[in-house]
Order: structure tokens, then C-alpha cells, then sequence
């Protein structure tokens, strides 16, 4: 008797309308997440451990040759066009602040570039050498200091 | 005059009767007066129907007039408004937009992450009715060029439609606040963001999507209200096909004729990150059963990398809302230098034009000109200065559709080119003006800002800003930035307008049957003017900056109030945000060289205020 009327609850439930359809993509789009998929925080480009540990910046801190590259491919990599024209901030947070979510050591700064981040940052990581992540670290710890290339007018 | 007032007082107790009763009717049943007024006033003629009691769509009615006709708030009264209620949903993010009014409940989307809010007017004290939580992509936060905002969403057939940040249209039952379907249009991983309000015409969603300044294409899509099923897309570059332009196409000026000028006006392969995104708002005429929207700027900044005229950018269109098939456009601004993208509201009226009675679309410029088409054929009638430091063009050639350019503002790769006005945010942002036709005038919130700009070599890398300039803005000449304009449709002449020193108008405008403009400023003040000759009858200060749009509707109790956001950010106020840094004046595409002093005058904030008497 039982059996029965779970196998008939079982067909009436198929046979209701869901209230929630996740509509198809368009051809070629790729197919919705379900909400609330996405993970948040610290999305690490290197297979979930941090990049770098505690290493001071291998390339230093005030070489003019590093600091201009730096700024070279801060812009030349887009980052003006999120973290603003001098690093001030924008569509990402301003650079020139005291204000570091993931740690303003050079390892952090670097781990934050690798890596990437939750709200939007890309893992470059995975694009650029390490060696051109380590000039933008110079680069971006010179800001706000003597030492900051093409610094603001 | 006085059997205009007769009207509007019947016209209004007619509002206050129905609503009165409208609980004790059956949920489905029309409310009484509701989008029932299809004429008031003189100056000009209605073209689709203006709300009275509900507000429905995103600017009240589909042909973007954002006029009111209640009147029970009128210039005699005014000054007695009072706080009805503050209601605030913790997220401290610009608020653009407005939100809707239907069957006693208001409706709000929030920016990311774009919770649908309803709330009971009959007890605002009360717990909401209830809360939709889509769970937008975290990662789209960091791909909306000017603040995770939202443009608000549109009612129809019992579901309150919106779009989310990371690409996806919602269907919400009004009722209950269950999800009926949800469409995804594009990815974050791309760039693209999604933040206009939609319009909902014949059972059909009208969308379109941003990403600009991150090489995103843009796109008018168009769903199925039941549904949630695309039905067609209608690109802003590419090919023929894929602008649906066929042989319904006619526009207007030469420039803009010939096949497949969405590939052709651009170096090869450049068009497939043009921009020409739809951010703004969209706007619709049943006397001729067509859509309006405009186009945002050609992708890249730098103008040196996309020699040629960038069709589709910086243009106007008209759309079957049936098919989607282009019957005109009109591009404003061939190879845009400056970012100065169209995508403002487009405003239908039928008008007496130079003795003829003309079936016209206002669209008063991101480029500092009011331009007055005919939406039958697209062509251009009138384009005069709206703001007077306007230097990029001299005028506009009627005949060729053309601007007439300054040579000595054209922006270059390499270049610094100085005072150049309006700045890439314009003499007037996306934030929609309100005509009334009682006055005959255009209320536009303007703004007197100037920049310096460089063009930079840049690169394409999916879901990154490809943007190629070096731009600072500043306060324009003459001692104010901002300003709350009155436009004579008639004589195309400015009549009055109030003056803000310190800060650029970034608020909508209501006009209203009662003769009540209302607006806000970035400082956060709210206003109330005579429609007519601009005298401010009251304001209220809100704790932060107003980037919303007013809207007014009837409540359970028979009578009128209006709503407005008090929640500073946005592209312009974003430099109100801890996260920006003032030392940087280049900082945010540009705006904080001309805002530094905003976080001295608005903090973030979160609020809803209702008014009332």
C-alpha cells in the first residue's frame, strides 16, 4: 500500500511544472552555473598554494630600470584601465592607498598578481613571466614615493 | 489654462478613487486610471500612454518622457513635503535607476548583488514582503567600468524583469518572488557586463549590455516575456547580418548608407572589440510600432588604432520591435575622439515643428547637443548647444548629418590634447532628462566638465580594459559644474536653470502634472522646482549623493509620493568611495581630477526615501 502511493507521489511530482527554469545559452554561449556556484576569496592560479612565500622582490626595490618597466607594463598589460591612470583606483581599488587586502609585502603583491582574485583580478600568472610580475611589484610599492615613475601631475 | 487644470484635478481624483479601491479588486484586474492618460497639457502630444498611480516601466511610460501626470504634489504644496520613509538595503554602492510601483508594492533591484526587493506599501514600517537573491557572478564586480550599479527593471504580465551584473535576464513572479526564468546573454570572462533596465512592449524583454571599455560588442537582445527565449540579437558592428540591417533599412544621410559598413569603416578584424555597447536607455513608439536606443563609444579609446568611421558606435537607432530589422540610424559621431557615447534617452513626441506637425525623438547629447531627429526617417532637424563651453564641434551640417569639428580638439596616440569640452562623462551623462507637456520644455541635468586627453597603444586581452588613454578631467569654465537646465523645445534655447558650483548634476528629472520638476545633486539634495519659471520651492538634504531617478506613484491611501535613491557612486562618484585615491586625478577613466572634493560632501550610502505630504 505504501509502495503504491510513493510511486504515485513520485509521478505526480514529475508531473508539476518546475517554478525555475535556468533557460538554454544561445547556441555556441556556454550553459549557465547554478547560483551560488562561484567561488569567492583568493583564486590561486597555481593549483590552491601561494605562489610565493615571503621572498623579498628579487629584482629590488629602487632600480630606475625595473621601476620604468614596471610602468611600462602597467599600462601596456591594461592595469591603469581597472586600478586607474596612476594607480589611483577605478573599476579595481586604488594602489596608492594604505589600505592592501591581501598583504602589501612584495610576496603579497606578487601572490595578488599571480593569482588572481575573487572579484575580478586575473590570474596573470598564467600569461606574463614572473620576471615582469616582480617590475610591477617595484613599480606599485614606488607609488606615492620620490621614487614613482611618470607620478602624477 | 483653467480646463487644463480642470483635467488634471478630475484626472487626479480619478487616480485617488480607484486606488483607493484598488486592494478590493482581484489581483489581475487593471488598476483603475492606471496608464490611462494619454493627454495632458498643450505644448506637445503624447505618444504613449503616461502612468497614473503605477510606475511600470523604467522611465514610466515607453516613449521616455518621465512625466507624471498626478498632481496632487503641486507648486502650492510643495514646500510642506515631508520623509514618509527611508528604506535601506546595506549596500553601499550607486543607485542608479528607479524603482518600480505595482499593485501597492515597490519593486527595487539593488547593485550587485542585484537582490529584487518588494516591498508593502501599506505598512513600509513593516517586514518586506519578501527577497530574490539571484547570486550574480562575484567575478563581474570587477568588470563594471563605473561602479557594480543597476538601471532598474520593468513590469509586465505579472513578472518583474531585470538584469544582473554577470550577464543574465531575470523573470520574477510579482507576487511571490519565485524565479520564473533566467537567461544568460553573455560572460563575465569576456568583459561584458549587463546593467540598463529593460522595456517589456507586446509580451517581448528589450535588453542591452555594457563592457565598452573592455572590447565587449554590443547588442540589443530581445526575449520572449513568457519564456525567457532569445527571439533575435542585433549587434552594433559586423556585418549586415548581424546588425539586422536588410532591405526595410533606410537611412536617413549618406554617410550612414551602404553595405555592411560594420566592417568595412574599421581596419580589418578591429570591429570584433567595437564597442557600441547599450548601457542606456531604450525607448518605444506605438503610433510607428519602433524601438529607439543609441550606442555607446567604438571600443578602444585610442582613435588612432580604428581608423575610420566605426560603424555602429555613437548611433542612433530605430528597430521593427517585432523582427528587430533596422529601419533607420543615424550616427551621431563618426570615429569618436572622446568617448561620447549616444546612448542617452531618446525621447518621442509628436510636435508642432516650424508649422508642421512632425513626429520627432529628443535626445539631448552625451556631446553637449540637444539633437532633434525625425523618428520616422532619422533625420537630424536640429542640433544646438545645450552646454555653452561645447568645443569638440562648432554645430552640426544638417544637410550631411555631419558635426563640424574642431581640428584643434581631435584627440592622437602620442598627444596631449588639452580643454577639451564636454569630457568623456559629457555635457549631460546617461541620467535621463523629463519633459512635460504642460511647459513644452526638456528638463536636462547637465553638466560643465572639460578633460585632457592622451591616446595610448593598446592591447586586446579578453575580459581586461582596452581602453588606450590617458585622460584628466576638471571643472569647466564659468564657476559652476552642474546645473539643472530648462530646454524650450519650441525656440531650442535654454530658459532657466540652476546652478551647481561645485559638482556635476548626475540625478534624473521627473516633470510632473502638478508643475513640480523634481532632481537631486551629488551632494545629496533633492529638489523640488517650479516647473515653469525654476524657483526652488524645496529641497531635503539625503546623507548621500542622488544618482538615481525620481519617480512618483499613488500609494494604498489615495495619495501621491515620490521616490528617490540616496546612494552615491557611479562612474563619476565612485571618487566617493574609500577605494579611490584622490592623489590621482586620472584615477577612474578620468572624473577624480574633476570630483576630489566629493568625499568631503557624500559619503557611500544605501537609502531609499519616499516623500510625501
Amino acid at each position: 500500500m505504501r509502495k503504491w502511493m510513493i510511486l504515485l507521489a513520485a509521478v505526480v511530482a514529475l508531473a508539476l511544472p518546475g517554478n525555475s527554469q535556468v533557460q538554454n545559452a544561445p547556441a555556441g554561449a556556454q550553459p549557465s552555473l547554478e547560483p551560488g556556484y562561484y567561488p569567492v576569496g583568493p583564486n590561486p592560479g597555481y593549483g590552491g598554494t601561494p605562489a610565493v612565500k615571503n621572498e623579498p622582490n628579487p629584482v629590488g626595490d629602487d632600480d630606475p630600470v625595473a621601476l620604468a618597466s614596471g610602468r611600462r607594463l602597467f599600462v601596456w598589460y591594461n592595469c591603469y584601465g581597472c586600478h586607474g591612470g596612476r594607480a589611483g583606483g577605478g573599476m579595481g581599488p586604488s594602489l596608492r592607498d594604505k589600505t592592501w587586502i591581501y598583504g602589501n609585502t612584495d610576496a603579497d603583491i606578487f601572490n595578488s598578481i599571480a593569482e588572481g582574485r575573487g572579484k575580478g583580478m586575473p590570474a596573470w600568472g598564467l600569461k606574463i613571466p614572473q620576471g615582469q610580475i616582480w617590475q610591477i611589484v617595484a613599480y606599485i610599492q614606488s607609488l606615492g614615493t620620490p621614487r614613482e615613475p611618470d607620478a602624477p601631475k | 489654462m483653467f480646463g487644463y487644470a480642470r483635467k488634471f484635478v478630475a484626472v487626479s481624483m480619478a487616480a485617488a478613487f480607484f486606488a483607493a479601491g484598488a486592494w478590493s479588486r482581484s489581483p489581475r484586474a487593471p488598476r483603475g486610471g492606471r496608464q490611462a492618460v494619454t493627454q495632458v497639457g498643450g505644448a506637445f502630444k503624447l505618444v504613449s500612454p503616461v502612468p497614473n498611480g503605477d510606475w511600470e516601466e523604467p522611465a514610466g511610460d515607453l516613449a521616455n518622457t518621465r512625466f507624471s501626470p498626478l498632481s496632487q504634489i503641486n507648486t502650492q504644496n510643495v514646500k510642506n513635503l515631508k520623509v514618509i520613509a527611508i528604506l535601506s538595503d546595506g549596500i553601499a554602492h550607486g543607485h542608479e535607476g528607479q524603482p518600480l510601483v505595482v499593485n501597492n508594492t515597490l519593486y527595487e533591484v539593488t547593485p550587485y548583488p542585484n537582490e529584487l526587493i518588494a516591498y508593502n506599501l501599506k505598512d513600509l514600517s513593516g517586514p518586506v514582503e519578501w527577497i530574490y537573491n539571484p547570486y550574480p557572478n562575484p567575478i563581474s564586480q570587477g568588470k563594471a567600468c563605473c561602479d557594480v550599479v543597476n538601471r532598474g527593471a520593468a513590469y509586465g504580465d505579472g513578472k518583474i524583469v531585470y538584469q544582473i551584473l554577470s550577464d543574465e535576464v531575470v523573470a520574477v513572479d510579482a507576487k511571490t518572488g519565485k524565479q520564473v526564468w533566467r537567461t544568460r546573454t553573455g560572460e563575465s570572462t569576456q568583459g561584458q557586463t549587463s546593467t540598463n533596465a529593460p522595456i517589456i512592449v507586446k509580451g517581448k524583454v528589450y535588453v542591452g549590455n555594457a563592457g565598452g571599455e573592455l572590447g565587449v560588442r554590443g547588442k540589443l537582445t530581445c526575449l520572449d516575456l513568457a519564456t525567457g527565449k532569445i527571439l533575435w540579437t542585433a549587434y552594433s558592428q559586423g556585418p549586415d547580418s548581424d546588425v539586422l540591417i536588410g532591405p526595410d533599412f533606410h537611412p536617413f544621410y549618406k554617410k550612414d548608407q551602404g553595405k555592411d559598413l560594420g566592417v568595412s569603416t574599421w581596419p580589418p578584424d578591429q570591429w570584433k572589440h567595437g564597442g557600441g555597447t547599450i548601457w542606456g536607455w531604450i525607448s518605444y513608439d506605438p503610433e510607428t510600432n519602433l524601438i529607439f536606443y543609441g550606442t555607446g563609444n567604438p571600443g578602444v579609446w585610442n582613435p588612432d588604432q580604428r581608423a575610420g568611421s566605426n560603424h555602429w558606435s555613437i548611433t542612433i537607432f530605430a528597430r521593427d520591435a517585432d523582427t528587430g530589422q533596422a529601419k533607420w540610424a543615424y550616427q551621431v559621431e563618426p570615429h569618436d575622439d572622446f568617448d561620447y557615447d549616444e546612448i542617452m534617452e531618446n525621447i518621442a513626441i509628436d510636435m508642432d515643428w516650424h508649422g508642421k506637425m512632425r513626429k520627432l525623438l529628443l535626445h539631448p547629447g552625451r556631446n553637449g547637443f540637444f539633437l532633434v531627429l525625425d523618428r520616422e526617417t532619422g533625420e537630424l532637424l536640429s542640433a544646438e548647444k545645450f552646454v555653452d563651453s561645447t568645443n569638440w564641434a562648432s554645430g552640426y551640417d544638417l544637410k550631411t548629418g555631419l558635426p563640424i569639428l574642431n581640428p584643434a580638439k581631435v584627440t592622437h596616440q602620442g598627444v596631449v590634447t588639452t580643454d577639451i569640452c564636454p569630457s568623456s562623462t559629457g555635457g549631460k551623462e546617461f541620467v535621463p532628462s523629463a519633459v512635460s507637456p504642460i511647459t513644452g520644455y526638456d528638463y536636462i541635468p547637465a553638466h560643465n566638465t572639460c578633460m585632457d586627453y592622451e591616446g595610448l597603444p593598446a592591447n586586446y586581452i579578453a575580459g581586461t580594459p582596452y581602453l588606450g588613454a590617458d585622460v584628466k578631467m576638471y571643472p569647466g569654465p564659468g564657476g559652476y559644474q552642474g546645473m539643472l537646465e530648462a530646454w524650450d523645445l519650441k525656440t531650442q534655447k535654454p530658459v532657466w536653470s540652476i546652478k551647481d558650483p561645485l559638482f556635476p548634476v548626475y540625478s534624473g528629472v521627473l516633470a510632473t502634472g502638478g508643475n513640480v520638476v523634481f532632481y537631486g545633486t551629488l551632494e545629496g539634495w533633492f529638489r523640488a522646482v517650479d516647473a515653469r519659471t525654476g524657483q526652488i520651492l524645496w529641497q531635503f538634504k539625503t546623507p548621500s549623493g542622488i544618482i538615481g531617478d525620481p519617480m512618483t506613484y499613488i500609494g494604498p491611501d489615495g495619495h501621491q509620493y515620490v521616490a528617490i535613491y540616496s546612494a552615491i557612486g557611479g562612474w563619476m562618484g565612485a571618487t566617493a568611495f574609500p577605494s579611490i585615491s584622490i592623489s590621482d586625478p586620472t584615477a577612474a577613466l578620468g572624473v577624480v581630477g574633476a570630483m576630489a572634493k566629493i568625499k568631503q560632501y557624500s559619503p557611500p550610502g544605501d537609502n531609499l526615501f519616499i516623500f510625501g505630504l
